[in-house]
């Protein structure tokens, strides 16, 4: 067992390291992620390793970038599009949501789109409301494509190399504030892949189930501790993978707990986390509740400028305890 | 067979005299389950919806929605052939069950004492989902829970709270404030009893039938045509009294084995419609409890009542109490002392 402890930036370049080693039909193509590596350093120095040829910069065109991607993937490649900010996709969403999405459907099924597109987002950076949105729904909602939201360098590393193999397109979310933090467990050294659609129990507690994801499973774990300390035990779930989504850990959890608290970072309205409310509502484990399920979620505003509103506008760690602690407090 | 079984205004508040109907949930001729809403009633205090009770075909309406209507006074009638949780403690005619068996009714006139008891619940409450799923597997009735969560909600707390079974309770509290009320009424009648010792084995059959053979001669207390003994049976909701009808000309088989049938029934609180009206006497059998003596009570439009106690020794007590607007000393001795001699032969 390695005892490695990487950042996710870092695992991330290895995961793409490794799949190009794997497959020569592997490339990364992205605004600056040649020559200056990455906005976020995640491509570092792999432009020296792999040339000119595998590691791709381009043009300042998300639409011409992910139709690039999309032609290639068509014609046996599998690229792998770095956009710079999540927010950015917006430009390309022609090509991701009507066309890597339905090429396999609209065709019989006689054609494959074997991309992934990674891709900055969340808040947290000062850098205001047009880069620092988390548009998973906006994925999540367009049947043919896989949404994954890494949480921890160990999981992007093992969830990218399935990702990557994945025959289908896939959208790779990753967290700004996650790329230079390394994780809690060390990343594993070799290739082993991490399937996609498998929920992570990432503790066990019988008081409360929290279904998190991305950056605020981490905000979460530091509430589990600090509760723990206080007689709560806590379940703390990951999803990974938001679609597919697989709630069967929820359900089992909610079983024991009867309680369940829900959090995510972009904004509560038509937001992912009320699909695991929905799913758990409509449940058989329904039943199990003895309390009213929490959300807890950013508000339904642009991310604020200013510091202080940036932060205030999503769930933080204390949010997430005084939550925590009073549905387990009021809901015996 | 299928019985009328009028539906009444229910008695929803200890001042309720009178409900206006607001509006029927059924017409004539409509197929309905135990549990279906009827009709919903309104109060000063409450409104309500009245839920059949039993399966059944509704016969009539007998009310128009808006009309004040009497409680006790029925509001429409059903046939139904079920079984039905009902208890019923003497009516104001004493041959209730006649009209209900036997006449074609005018509706209208038919009479009943309050044939369920009032139980006034809130008809829709706030619980987590848990304490429902909990509440229904211990058979537990969710509205009888006191919630003490955010927002007046029904916790599990306040379910783990919840006495032994509060349906039964509710229920019970309920039998029990008609059985006290009953007999609340008739202590005010002047009335004496009677006891002796007896050494002879009879089971309850032929009590009832040496009983009702007894009062049967004599003619001259009757106030009522028909003989009707109510047999006192502990049930799982508190005392229930079933009506065994002329059980003088049963065969002592048959009667033995109607008790049974309708004592097995009782215990889970199901008592025949037909059985449950038309009483002229009460027996309190204290025998199964070992118990020597109890003080004989008189039920309301009944002029007997009998207590057999259990003395040890093969020796039993026999206590006679009488309604003295009816009967004479003499006459209170008399009947003891032929039910005696009729069970001693």
């Amino acid at each position: 067992m390695s005892d490695r402890m990487l950042t996710m930036a870092e695992a991330i370049r290895e995961a793409m390291s490794i799949a190009f080693d794997e497959r020569p039909e592997v490339f990364l193509l992205g605004e600056d992620v040649g020559i200056y590596g990455g906005a976020f350093g995640v491509s570092g120095d792999m432009y020296h390793r792999y040339g000119a040829e595998r590691v791709l910069d381009t043009p300042i065109a998300e639409l011409g970038i992910v139709g690039a991607a999309v032609g290639a993937a068509l014609s046996g490649m599998r690229p792998i599009v770095e956009i710079q900010f999540s927010d950015f996709t917006a430009q390309a969403m022609d090509q991701i949501a009507n066309q890597a999405a339905k090429i396999h459907f609209m065709l019989g099924g006689a054609l494959h789109v074997p991309m992934v597109l990674r891709t900055p987002q969340g808040s947290g950076t000062g850098a205001a409301a047009q880069h620092s949105q988390n548009l998973e729904p906006w994925f999540a909602s367009v049947p043919g494509l896989k949404v994954v939201v890494p949480s921890n360098p160990a999981d992007a590393k093992g969830l990218l190399l399935s990702s990557i193999d994945d025959p289908n397109p896939v959208i790779f979310l990753e967290h700004k504030l996650l790329y230079k933090i390394p994780g809690r467990e060390p990343v594993p050294e070799g290739s082993e892949r991490i399937p996609l659609g498998v929920s992570k129990v990432v503790r066990e507690g019988k008081d409360l189930t929290i279904v998190a994801t991305g950056i605020m499973v981490n905000k979460a774990w530091e509430v589990c501790e600090k509760l723990s300390t206080e007689g709560i035990s806590i379940t703390l779930i990951d999803p990974r993978t938001i679609s597919p989504l697989d709630m069967q850990p929820v359900y089992e959890s909610v079983d024991k707990t009867g309680r369940l608290l829900v959090v995510q970072e972009g904004p509560a309205q038509a937001g992912f986390i009320n699909e695991v409310i929905a799913q758990m509502a409509g449940s058989a484990s329904f039943g199990s509740l003895i309390a009213p399920i929490k959300r807890l979620a950013g508000m339904n505003i642009p991310i604020p400028y200013a510091p202080q509103l940036e932060k205030a506008a999503v769930p933080q760690i204390e949010d997430i305890e005084i939550a925590a602690r009073e549905i387990v407090k009021n809901w015996r | 067979m299928s019985f009328k079984y009028p539906v009444v205004m229910p008695k929803m508040s200890m001042t309720m005299e009178t409900g206006e109907l607001i509006n029927f949930h059924v017409k004539v001729g409509d197929h309905v389950k135990s549990g279906d809403i009827l009709f919903e009633v309104m109060t000063d205090k409450i409104d309500m919806e009245v839920d059949a009770p039993a399966d059944g075909v509704i016969e009539s309406l007998v009310a128009e929605p808006g009309a004040i209507i009497e409680i006790g006074k029925p509001v429409l009638i059903m046939l139904t052939e079920t079984e039905v949780m009902a208890f019923d403690f003497g009516s104001e005619e004493g041959e209730t069950s006649q009209v209900i068996e036997k006449k074609p009714v005018e509706p209208v006139e038919v009479t009943i004492a309050q044939p369920t008891p009032a139980i006034v619940l809130n008809e829709k409450v706030k619980a987590v989902p848990k304490a429902r799923t909990e509440a229904m597997a211990r058979g537990i009735d969710i509205r009888t829970i006191a919630p003490t969560g955010p927002d007046n909600t029904i916790t599990m707390h306040d379910l783990g709270n919840a006495r032994v079974d509060p349906v039964i309770s509710a229920r019970q509290k309920a039998n029990r404030a008609l059985v006290a009320k009953a007999i609340e009424n008739s202590r005010s009648i002047a009335q004496a009893s009677f006891s002796r010792k007896v050494n002879s084995e009879f089971d309850i059959a032929m009590l009832i039938k040496a009983w009702a053979k007894t009062l049967r001669s004599r003619p001259d207390l009757a106030i009522h045509t028909n003989i009707g003994v109510a047999l006192i049976i502990e049930s799982k909701y508190g005392s229930a009294l079933p009506v065994f009808k002329d059980p003088d000309q049963l065969s002592h088989e048959d009667l033995t084995s109607l008790i049974a049938r309708t004592s097995e029934s009782a215990i889970d609180g199901k008592v025949p419609l037909a059985m449950l009206t038309g009483a002229t006497t009460t027996i309190f059998d204290l025998r199964a409890y070992s118990m020597n003596s109890a003080t004989p009570l008189l039920f309301p439009n009944q002029i007997t009542s009998l207590t057999i106690g259990d003395i040890g020794n093969l020796e039993k007590n026999i206590s006679l109490t009488i309604d003295l607007n009816f009967c004479d000393f003499y006459d209170g001795a008399m009947l003891l002392d032929a039910l005696i001699a009729s069970l001693t032969k």
